[in-house]
């Protein structure tokens, strides 16, 4: 008995130093940015030696979310939701796409897997400027169709102004309320099959009631802005999103090249005599075995993208309005426009929604390891 | 239901051929196991006949269609591995109703199927269980149960009960014949457990190094081995093997093993005064007690007891005849023999098997 407590004390001594480290160096500082975006640190004393600091409470996030001058936060958190969205599915799934052609082991196998992992080695610095290059308006890209005879492109890649799929941020709840309800009736339909009933009444059934109240009511919403402002996807953002999958899609390829040959030889030959094809394979038997890596592969990938920043900067640079993104606009709040409070508050936002994604994940696999 | 036949079949691996031509004709509803030590390509012999490893020559029927370049899922064939395969991600249900998934069976047809075979096979409270939270036994009765599902024309077997305890073991040999018995579908099982080959087979092929050595019932590989590999390897304590000589003395055939002279009372007509031979004897046609009062007088002799193992029903003796041949005997297990006791000892010398000592052929 005595042993085992001396046993913990040891124990505990020994990861002493580390908790404290984490203790100050990461959780203390998170709430002295969470302090810090609740001040109005900044302005034309920020960097005096001791400036004042006056508690405002969340007036930042108000003013961020509804005010005047945070329409560029605003679009820019528009940016980085779509932008997570197209880099997850075009990384996960042309990573996947290529783990499965390798997987059927073609000649030369090792070495397109090290061409296809190369671009994860490079800095997103100098990866940034490969495309640049490669995106310019008279070069790159916009000329490869004249090799085959055809007009060249003129999209400005990094540059043009149009923007799709618009809403007015007003409607902002609104517009939540939709995503919501189409994700509820997705997730219905994806488990239609194997349980018609549960999936109805728990996730169609109340995902379709609430988009046709949101249609229905949706006036008696409080508007999120006294104004009118349209956000979309702008389509300057593409030639980032493809630079960032160009990147990164090697990496999930790496991922899912280790988890396909991690499944037994028999497992393969079993579903060949159940009369799967090579199709049916991926789809009903590797694929879903893979799930824990692809939930691995959506946070990592996730969490890259709601921080990327040297990607676009040397892309297209700080201060195009068109790419922004919160991690560049939260860099340039806070030491280029000295607003360390506004800054700060840019980062818990970021923060929150990092924690959107690894909260629920972290707590199912806490879940998972008790019942296990 | 349908027959299966092999053509010189040969199968190579880069330029190292591990299957030589077989030909092999496995009737319908013919349980036959395929069983040798490991390495003989018993294996790659059934893996050729799923489609699961590509023909190198020679040609396999599955009924009358020659299936060389068929794909595995379109043979009609089911296999049960030995470390069972099963889909871990589904539950018990899904892993066995994917086959008729696959083949676009509605969702009724395929409930009702499963339920039919997990009620025959006891598996209906597990249905809803993934494989993790089953027992070895009970994922066994899986594997089967997703083989049975589909009705195929043959059933393939990869050593399926070598990760399960000699208790589950034996148990589950008994639940395989059932199956057999009341699903007569032509059955194919790969086994290096001799005991398995024996109370599974209808007839069993016995392999070495991708060569048959022998075809037949399980009584006739055991009684009549081909050669001395087989009579080696069937039977367990394995057969006598001795070094001898063939004589005929006084009009008599016989043939002598350093001082020891046992009779030849049938086979072996080809054989002349002084051919060496190699003696086979079956440990339990060596008789002590009173079963040896049934033997012919010529038949009996004594013998040392050097070692006994007493299992319970049976006790294995080594016994020294003759102060140098010494045999293995399989004796019931009443009989109490000690170690040094000099004791009588009878041979039932119509079992008896010779061999060929350059060929290592029976001679009969």
């Amino acid at each position: 008995m005595r042993e085992a407590s001396r046993d913990r004390a040891k124990a505990f001594l020994t990861l002493l130093p580390s908790i404290i480290l984490v203790a100050v160096f990461v959780y203390g500082f998170i709430g002295n940015t969470i302090w810090t975006s609740m001040t109005d640190w900044g302005g034309s004393g920020a960097l005096a030696t001791e400036p004042v600091k006056n508690f405002i409470g969340l007036d930042n996030y108000v003013d961020l979310f509804t005010g005047f001058l945070g329409g560029g936060f605003r679009q820019d958190l528009v940016n980085a939701v779509y932008y997570s969205i197209m880099l997850l599915a075009g990384a996960v799934g042309l990573g996947m796409f290529i783990a499965i052609l390798l997987d059927r082991k073609p000649k030369g196998e090792d070495v397109l897997r090290t061409i296809f992992l190369y671009p994860m080695s490079l800095s997103f610095i100098v990866s940034g400027t490969i495309w640049r290059w490669l995106l310019a308006p008279q070069g790159g890209v916009n000329v490869l169709p004249a090799y085959a005879g055809f007009k060249p492109l003129d999209f400005a890649w990094l540059s043009s102004t149009g923007a799709i799929l618009e809403f007015n941020w007003q409607n902002l709840f609104q517009v939540l309320l939709y995503a919501a309800a189409f994700v509820m009736i997705m997730v219905g339909l994806w488990g239609v099959r194997r349980d018609p009933r549960r999936a109805v009444l728990r996730w169609i059934g109340p995902g379709a009631a609430a988009g046709l109240l949101v249609w229905l009511f949706g006036d008696l919403l409080p508007q999120a802005l006294f104004m009118e402002e349209t956000h979309g996807f702008n389509l300057a953002t593409l030639g980032i999103i493809m630079a960032t999958i160009w990147q990164y899609s090697g990496y999930t390829m790496a991922l899912y090249l280790a988890g396909f040959n991690g499944i037994s030889q028999d497992l393969r030959d079993a579903a060949m005599l159940d009369g799967a094809s090579e199709a049916g394979y991926y789809r009903h038997v590797a694929i879903p075995m893979l799930k824990p890596i692809t939930i691995s592969a959506v946070i990592i990938l996730s969490h890259i993208s709601l921080k990327m920043f040297d990607l676009i900067f040397a892309m297209t640079g700080p201060d195009n309005a068109q790419t922004g993104h919160p991690a560049l606009t939260m860099y340039l709040t806070t030491f280029r426009a000295n607003d360390f409070a506004r800054g700060a508050a840019i980062a818990i936002v970021l923060f929150m929604i990092a924690a959107l994604f690894i909260v629920p994940y972290l707590v199912s696999q806490y879940r998972q390891r008790r019942r296990g | 239901m349908a027959h299966v036949e092999l053509r010189k079949v040969v199968k190579r691996f880069g330029s190292v051929e591990v299957v030589h031509g077989i030909d092999l004709d496995i009737r319908d509803n013919e349980f036959l196991v395929l069983v040798g030590p490991s390495g003989c390509g018993k294996s790659t012999v059934l893996r050729m006949i799923a489609g699961l490893e590509p023909i190198s020559g020679g040609e396999v029927f599955i009924g009358d269609r020659m299936v060389n370049h068929v794909s595995p899922k379109d043979r009609n064939v089911a296999m049960v591995f030995q470390n069972y395969a099963l889909y871990p991600h589904m539950t018990v249900r899904y892993n066995m109703g994917f086959s008729l998934k696959m083949s676009g069976k509605s969702r009724d047809e395929i409930a009702a199927k499963v339920d039919e075979v997990a009620g025959i096979l006891e598996l209906g409270p597990y249905l809803d269980r993934k494989p993790s939270e089953l027992s070895g036994g009970q994922r066994q009765r899986v594997a089967m149960g997703r083989a049975m599902v589909r009705k195929p024309d043959v059933f393939l077997f990869d050593e399926p009960l070598s990760n399960l305890d000699a208790q589950l073991r034996t148990q589950m040999r008994l639940e395989l014949r059932k199956m057999h018995m009341r699903l007569m579908t032509t059955t194919i099982y790969v086994t290096h457990d001799q005991i398995e080959a024996m109370t599974l087979a209808d007839r069993i092929v016995i392999l070495k190094d991708g060569l048959i050595q022998q075809v037949g019932t399980p009584i006739e590989v055991f009684e009549k081995p081909a050669n001395v590999f087989v009579a080696r390897f069937i039977g367990n304590p394995p057969m006598n093997i001795l070094k001898g000589t063939f004589k005929v003395i006084d009009g008599r055939r016989c043939v002598a093993a350093g001082k020891s002279v046992f009779p030849v009372p049938a086979g072996g007509d080809s054989l002349g005064d002084g051919d060496p031979v190699l003696i086979g004897i079956r440990p339990d046609a060596i008789k002590m007690g009173d079963r040896i009062e049934k033997l012919p007088k010529e038949w009996l002799c004594r013998g040392e007891v050097v070692v006994s193992e007493i299992l319970g029903g049976h006790s294995h003796l080594e016994i020294v005849v003759d102060g140098e041949n010494e045999l293995l005997a399989e004796v019931e297990g009443r009989v109490v023999a000690h170690p040094g006791e000099i004791v009588p000892i009878g041979f039932e010398f119509d079992r008896m098997v010779l061999f060929d000592p350059e060929t290592k052929e029976a001679i009969r």
